[in-house]
Formats: structure tokens, C-alpha cells, sequence
């Protein structure tokens, strides 16, 4: 346990390095809401109440998103630079190199949206502890969940990462797009309303809403939206550990 | 570009629909012509990322063994970020006149030369950024500001009255003579509205172009010719 904490304290440190992407991501993510968020906000009004809180907290889904899919990225990177090959060499089991890496996404996911998420509560005058705590909860376990498909498709990288680049930008785009992260599904098409239920981001936008206080009635099941959440996280977070067993052998560096 | 055009696309056909049932006015019709400009600044930006990556990389020490002109290098930049733009967005347009009704498909096709000015001048605007990045990953903040500033900042996702009403009156102003929106709004009004051009438009979205795509080819000019001084930028 004590190597896996070091393993994830080294990657967490390298992290905190680069504290000023933090800033930069805290200062694109207030402009985005104060200018993109607040005029889209006016253009829904009537249809959609408090469409500005609706957008912020779709607007910190992506960032978790985000902050998942650098995990994965990462590890891809690693393997490619020829890193991995000397993570795989050091006293640690792959379980425990993969639960560092999961530590490190969570640090990732915390610094990039806790901050920007209690900013937002406190302005629009909905700051609760409790509300706060299970949000970041729901929003953590949707970061782990993304970081576990991301790393389960690593295995497509290992053949090509231009392949991977494409494939993880074309599938982060349709994940988005038919997801409740922008709009509530109840205004979405029919024919597009079943491919947003195969959206694990659907369920984390909504699960996080749920929890701030956000109307039920456009909102998923919360109990149905905690289920799949955790279950995404959990599955493909082993399906990664799996993976990672069976194929990380014989990875090309470079 | 296969990537690029999977988002412009997937922001056309789910985004702009799913937007239209939540407003009370065709924003899908309104959106869409705007994607096709959004996803012409989306390429022309790709030209910093690539004199980026030539400076950082060493790759502009090779360029220069070749037997071109400095500045038929700058050249060749620049207009290979405007064609690269222009060839995007023609492709989203002809996807945007295929699911938008439209009465001016004659004008939509007068509007593309300015579209292609207006790419090399954003090319040139991310050819200077790329240039002045000297230091790190820096390049990236000024793209992501660029992107804030011009596509954010533009009538691309709202009408003018809308900016007009909530963003103060200079920034309004500059939403509304911001080359994207001038484009966007040539776009919405003659090649898919049917309305006859607006030369006054059109020669705004000149004049904003050219002076960006000049400042960038000069800053490139600039870097490559000190390199060639001094063998570093």
C-alpha cells in the first residue's frame, strides 16, 4: 500500500508543477460561464429554469471528462516515451501501478473542479456541504469511470497512437454531444433520447444536478443515475486492470 | 480533419437540434451556417499549432536547408493555413446546405473567396502566437485565449441583440465586427437567407483579414530570419 501511495505521490507532485494549466483552466472555465453560459442562458429562458446553473454543472462534467481522458492519455503517453517499461520495472504490482494511476486521476479531477464547482455554488447562492460532498462524489466516480474506458482502449495505442488520438477525440465528441451535459433529456429527440442513455455522462450530469437541487423532473432517476455511475467506474476500471495484465508486455516505445 | 469534422458535424446534426426545441426562434438554422465558420477558425488555428511544433521541434531548421525564400516559406504557410481552412469549411457548407433549407446557394459560393481570406488572416493570427511562444507550452494559453476571444466573442452561437443586451457596448461592438461574425452573418443572410450580398460586409471582413494575415507572415518572417542570423529564435 505504502508503494502504491509513493508511486501516486511522484505522479500527484508532477501534477502540482504545472500549477499555472490550473489557473488557465479555472480562468477559460469562469469566462466560459459568464459569457457563453450567461447569453445561451437568456436565448433558453422560459424552457428550462436556471439554465446557467443547468450549464455550469454540465460545464464541470466536462472538465471531469476532461481530466479522465488525460489520465488515459498519459498512460498511453508513458508508454510510448518508454516510461512504462521502467514504472513496470519498479517493486509494484500492475494492480497497484493502476490504482496509483487512479489516485493520481482523482488528485487530477479534485484540483481542476473543486475550486471552479464551490465558486459556482456560492454565487448563484446554492453552496450546501452536503450538497457539495455528494456532487464531488458523483463527479469523482464519473472522472474514475472515464479514466477506466480511456485506459481499456489503451490497448488500441499500443498498435497506433495516432489511431488511439482519433479514435478516443471521435468518441469524446459523440459521448458529449449525446449526453444530458448541455440539455435535459426530455427535449432531446426521440431518436436521439436512447443513444443519450448510453452516455455514462448523461447519468453523471445528472446524478451531480440531482444533488445541488437542481428540478427532478428533468433529471434521470437518481438511484438509476448512482447505479450506472458506480457500475461504470467500477467495470471499467477492472476491464482496465485486466487489460493492462494481459497485453502491457512487449508495448512499443516511440 | 476526419476528427474535426466528426465534431462540427456531430455539433450541426445534435447540438443544433437539440438547442432549437429549447429556443423560441430556428436555431438550428441559425447554428448551423455559424458551425461552418466556427469549424474554418478551427482549422486555420491548426497552422500555429504547426510552425509551434516545426520551432519546438527543430523540423524549421530542415525547412531552411530547402532551396525556397524565407519569406516563400512564410508564403506558403500562411496560404497553406487558409486552403486548409477553406477546404474544411466548404466541406461542412456543402453538409450545412444539405440539411438547412436554403435560397442562396449562388451566393453562398461569391461568399467563399472572402471565406478564404479571412482563413489566411486567422492562420496569420496563430502564425504570430506560434511565433512569439518562445517559452514552454505558452503556445497553448494564447490559442485557447484566441478561441475565447474570437469565437466566444462573436455572433457565431448568439444574435447581436442578445450580446447588445447583456455584454457591455464596447464589447459588443467588437462581437459584432468580429471577423467571425461578419462571415457568420454574410452566411446566414445571403447564402442560406437569400438575400443579395452586402458588399459593405464583405469588404469589412476584407479589410479585419488582411492586416492579421500580413502581422502573422511578418512575425514568422521575423523568427525564420533570425534563426537564419543566429541559429536560434
Amino acid at each position: 500500500m505504502n508503494r502504491v501511495l509513493t508511486l501516486a505521490a511522484y505522479n500527484i507532485k508532477l501534477l502540482l508543477s504545472e500549477r499555472n494549466w490550473f489557473f488557465l483552466i479555472w480562468a477559460l472555465f469562469a469566462l466560459q460561464i459568464t459569457i457563453f453560459g450567461s447569453l445561451m442562458s437568456r436565448l433558453v429562458s422560459g424552457k428550462v429554469e436556471d439554465y446557467l446553473f443547468f450549464y455550469s454543472i454540465g460545464l464541470m462534467v466536462i472538465t471531469v471528462f476532461d481530466s479522465g481522458a488525460s489520465v488515459g492519455r498519459n498512460f498511453v503517453e508513458h508508454a510510448h516515451e518508454g516510461e512504462l517499461p521502467y514504472y513496470l520495472s519498479l517493486p509494484i504490482s500492475r494492480r497497484g501501478f493502476l490504482a496509483a494511476q487512479a489516485l493520481y486521476g482523482v488528485a487530477d479531477t479534485m484540483l481542476k473542479t473543486l475550486p471552479p464547482l464551490l465558486g459556482i455554488l456560492f454565487f448563484m447562492g446554492r453552496l450546501t456541504v452536503l450538497g457539495a460532498f455528494f456532487a464531488v462524489l458523483a463527479l469523482l466516480l464519473l472522472g474514475l469511470g472515464i479514466s477506466g474506458i480511456m485506459i481499456s482502449m489503451s490497448f488500441i495505442a499500443f498498435k497506433s497512437v495516432d489511431i488511439y488520438s482519433a479514435f478516443i477525440a471521435g468518441l469524446s465528441a459523440l459521448l458529449v454531444r449525446f449526453s444530458t451535459v448541455f440539455y435535459p433529456l426530455i427535449f432531446m429527440p426521440n431518436f436521439y433520447s436512447p443513444i443519450s442513455l448510453l452516455s455514462p455522462l448523461t447519468y453523471g450530469a445528472d446524478l451531480a444536478r440531482w444533488f445541488l437541487g437542481f428540478d427532478p423532473q428533468l433529471l434521470l432517476n437518481p438511484i438509476l443515475a448512482a447505479a450506472v455511475v458506480t457500475a461504470v467506474a467500477v467495470g471499467t476500471l477492472s476491464l482496465s486492470a485486466r487489460i493492462v495484465d494481459r497485453i502491457i508486455e512487449g508495448v512499443k516505445v516511440g | 480533419m476526419a476528427v474535426l469534422i466528426s465534431l462540427s458535424v456531430s455539433d450541426m446534426l445534435v447540438t443544433a437540434l437539440v438547442y432549437r426545441g429549447l429556443m423560441n426562434f430556428d436555431y438550428f438554422r441559425f447554428l448551423v451556417p455559424g458551425i461552418v465558420v466556427a469549424g474554418l477558425f478551427s482549422a486555420a488555428t491548426d497552422t500555429g499549432r504547426r510552425i509551434w511544433l516545426a520551432l519546438r521541434e527543430g523540423v524549421v531548421q530542415y525547412y531552411m536547408t530547402l532551396p525556397i525564400r524565407t519569406s516563400g516559406l512564410v508564403v506558403a504557410y500562411i496560404l497553406s493555413g487558409g486552403l486548409g481552412g477553406i477546404v474544411y469549411s466548404s466541406f461542412l457548407l456543402v453538409i450545412a446546405l444539405a440539411v438547412v433549407p436554403h435560397q442562396g446557394i449562388v451566393n453562398a459560393l461569391l461568399i467563399i473567396p472572402f471565406m478564404f481570406v479571412l482563413s489566411t488572416g486567422i492562420a496569420g493570427l496563430s502564425a504570430f502566437l506560434a511565433s512569439i511562444s518562445r517559452r514552454g507550452e505558452i503556445y497553448w494559453v494564447y490559442a485557447q485565449g484566441l478561441q475565447v476571444s474570437m469565437v466566444t466573442i462573436s455572433t457565431v452561437f448568439y444574435p447581436a441583440q442578445t450580446i447588445e443586451g447583456f455584454l457591455p457596448g464596447p464589447v459588443a461592438t467588437i462581437a459584432r465586427y468580429n471577423p467571425l461574425s461578419l462571415a457568420a452573418g454574410a452566411l446566414r443572410d445571403s447564402g442560406f437567407g437569400g438575400n443579395p450580398l452586402d458588399l459593405s460586409v464583405l469588404g469589412t471582413l476584407l479589410a479585419a483579414s488582411l492586416p492579421l494575415a500580413v502581422s502573422g507572415a511578418l512575425a514568422y518572417w521575423v523568427i525564420l530570419r533570425t534563426i537564419r542570423l543566429r541559429g536560434k529564435p
